[in-house]
C-alpha cells in the first residue's frame, strides 16, 4: 500500500529523509540521528507530520515511538519555528532574579497573545511563535548559568544579567536587521 | 535445562527461588503476595507505579520487586508499615493526578486501580487533586480511550507492542504532561496500525480504555487471557 505520506511530501523532501536515514543506516537509536538531521535540513526548524509518518514508514519504526521521541526531546519541534529564536531561562535562579517578567513583556512586545502564554506557562516547554514567523519564544529549564541570572539566550548567544530594557533593544535590534545575527 | 536454584528469605521463611526469577515471580512461586498495578503477567516489568516496593536486608532503599532479579541470600520483607505508608503514598499520587470519580466510571467495581486503594485502606487523599481536563477518544468504533482514567501504567503499550506486534500505543510527552497516543497522536480510530484486537481493553487496570456499549460498573477486563496469550505466545516463538 502506498501510503499518504509519500504523496503529501515532495521529491526533495523525501530525498532529505532517505539520505537521513540511510546515514545512519540502522544503527540502534538511529531514530534521533535521523529526526535532528531532518529538522535541522527543514527551512523552519521543525519536523511536520507528513515527514515523521514519512520516517516511520521507510525505517520501520512504530509511528507511535517516533512520535513519543519526539514529543520526549525539548530539542524537537513539530511547529514552524521563527527567523529568530529567543530563549528565556525558567531555572530557579532567574526566575528569583524576575525571568517571569521578563518572559511576559517579551511575549507583551512581540504580540504573543497572554492567554496562549498562561496556558503554556507551567510546561516545562514553551515554544510560542508569531503569526510572521520572525519570532519564537520558548522557556528552558535551567542554562547552567545561575551566576549570570536572569539568563536569555538570543540565537544562541546568552545574554547575561538580563532586564527589561536590555532585552527590548537586543529585540529591536532583530527587528531592524531583518533575519537578525544568524 | 533445569535453572540454577537459589536459597532466599521472604517474610523471613526459606525459599527457593530459580536464578534469573525477580522478587515478584519468586514470592508469587511461593504463595506470598505483594501488590502491584502496572506489572502484568507475561508482558515485560517497568516498574513504573512504585506499588509493588519491597524492603532488602541491609539496604534502606525500596526496591520495585517486578524489576529487581532475586540474587543468593537476599532476604526480603513483602510488607510492613513502612511499605505500607510508600504504597499508599503512590496510590494517593495516580488517585489525585487525572479524575478517578468510581461512581461515574464503567470500571467501577472491577478496577485494579480502585481495589488497590481499598487493600491499601485508602478513605482519602491527602494532596490536593489535579483535576486536569484531558480528552476522551470515541473515534475507534468499539473501544473508548479516557484519559482521565489513564494511570500510564504503559500495559497497553506493552500488550500491543509484545503481543499483538502493532505497538500502536506509546506514551508522548514527559512528566505531568505525560499522555497515552495512539501512531502519531492521530484518533484512534485513524490509526493505521490498530488491529482493533482489543488486548489493550483487557490490559488496561482502570477505566482508561474500554469496550463501547458499557455503562457504569459493567465494563470487566478480563487480563488473565492476556497473560494466557503471552505464554502461548512465548512457547510458539
Amino acid at each position: 500500500m502506498q501510503s499518504v505520506a509519500h504523496e503529501v511530501l515532495n521529491a526533495h523532501e523525501r530525498l532529505l529523509i532517505d539520505q537521513a536515514i540511510h546515514e545512519q543506516d540502522g544503527r540502534p537509536g538511529a531514530l534521533l540521528g535521523i529526526l535532528a538531521a531532518v529538522q535541522a535540513a527543514n527551512a523552519h526548524k521543525f519536523l511536520s507530520m507528513d515527514s515523521l509518518r514519512y520516517i516511520a514508514e521507510e525505517t520501520g519504526i512504530p509511528p507511535s515511538t517516533v512520535y513519543s521521541a519526539v514529543t520526549f526531546f525539548a530539542l524537537f519541534n513539530l511547529d514552524p519555528q521563527g527567523d529568530n529564536v529567543i530563549c528565556v531561562c525558567r531555572g530557579t535562579a532567574c526566575h528569583t532574579r524576575g525571568s517571569r517578567d521578563l518572559l511576559e513583556k517579551l511575549c507583551l512586545d512581540l504580540g504573543l497573545s497572554g492567554q496562549e502564554a498562561s496556558d503554556t506557562n507551567e510546561a516545562d516547554k514553551m515554544a510560542l511563535t508569531t503569526p510572521d514567523q520572525r519570532f519564537t519564544v520558548r522557556t528552558v529549564a535551567c542554562f547552567g548559568q545561575c551566576a549570570l541570572a536572569p539568563v536569555v539566550e538570543v540565537n544562541h548567544h546568552i545574554l547575561s544579567h538580563v532586564n527589561e530594557r536590555t532585552l527590548q533593544r537586543e529585540v529591536k535590534a532583530l527587528e531592524h536587521n531583518g533575519h537578525g545575527r544568524k | 535445562m533445569p535453572a540454577k536454584t537459589i536459597s532466599v528469605r521472604i517474610d523471613g521463611e526459606l525459599v527457593t527461588a530459580r536464578e534469573g526469577q525477580t522478587i515478584l515471580e519468586a514470592a508469587n512461586a511461593n504463595g506470598k503476595k505483594i501488590p502491584t498495578l502496572c506489572y502484568l503477567k507475561g508482558l515485560s516489568a517497568v516498574g513504573a507505579c512504585r506499588v509493588c516496593m519491597v524492603e532488602l536486608a541491609g539496604t534502606d532503599r525500596l526496591l520495585p520487586a517486578c524489576t529487581t532479579p532475586m540474587q543468593e541470600g537476599m532476604s526480603i520483607k513483602t510488607a510492613s508499615a513502612k511499605l505500607t505508608q510508600y504504597r499508599k503514598m503512590a496510590v494517593e499520587l495516580l488517585l489525585v493526578e487525572r479524575n478517578h470519580i468510581c461512581a461515574a466510571c464503567v470500571s467501577n467495581g472491577h478496577c485494579e486501580l480502585q481495589a488497590m486503594a481499598r487493600e491499601l485502606g485508602i478513605t482519602h487523599v491527602r494532596y490536593s487533586y489535579n483535576n486536569p481536563r484531558l480528552p476522551v477518544d470515541m473515534t475507534h468504533p468499539r473501544y473508548v480511550l479516557d484519559q482521565n482514567r489513564c494511570i500510564l501504567c504503559t500495559r497497553c503499550v506493552r500488550v500491543c507492542a509484545e503481543v499483538e506486534g502493532a505497538h500502536v500505543w506509546e506514551v508522548a510527552s514527559r512528566g505531568i504532561y505525560s499522555r497515552i497516543v495512539s501512531d502519531l497522536k492521530d484518533d484512534w480510530g485513524k490509526a493505521l496500525s490498530c488491529t482493533s484486537c482489543g488486548k489493550c481493553v483487557q490490559a488496561c487496570p482502570t477505566g482508561a480504555i474500554a469496550e463501547k456499549g458499557f455503562s457504569v460498573m459493567e465494563m470487566v477486563k478480563q487480563s488473565d487471557s492476556i497473560s494466557r496469550l503471552a505464554r502461548q505466545k512465548a512457547h510458539v516463538g
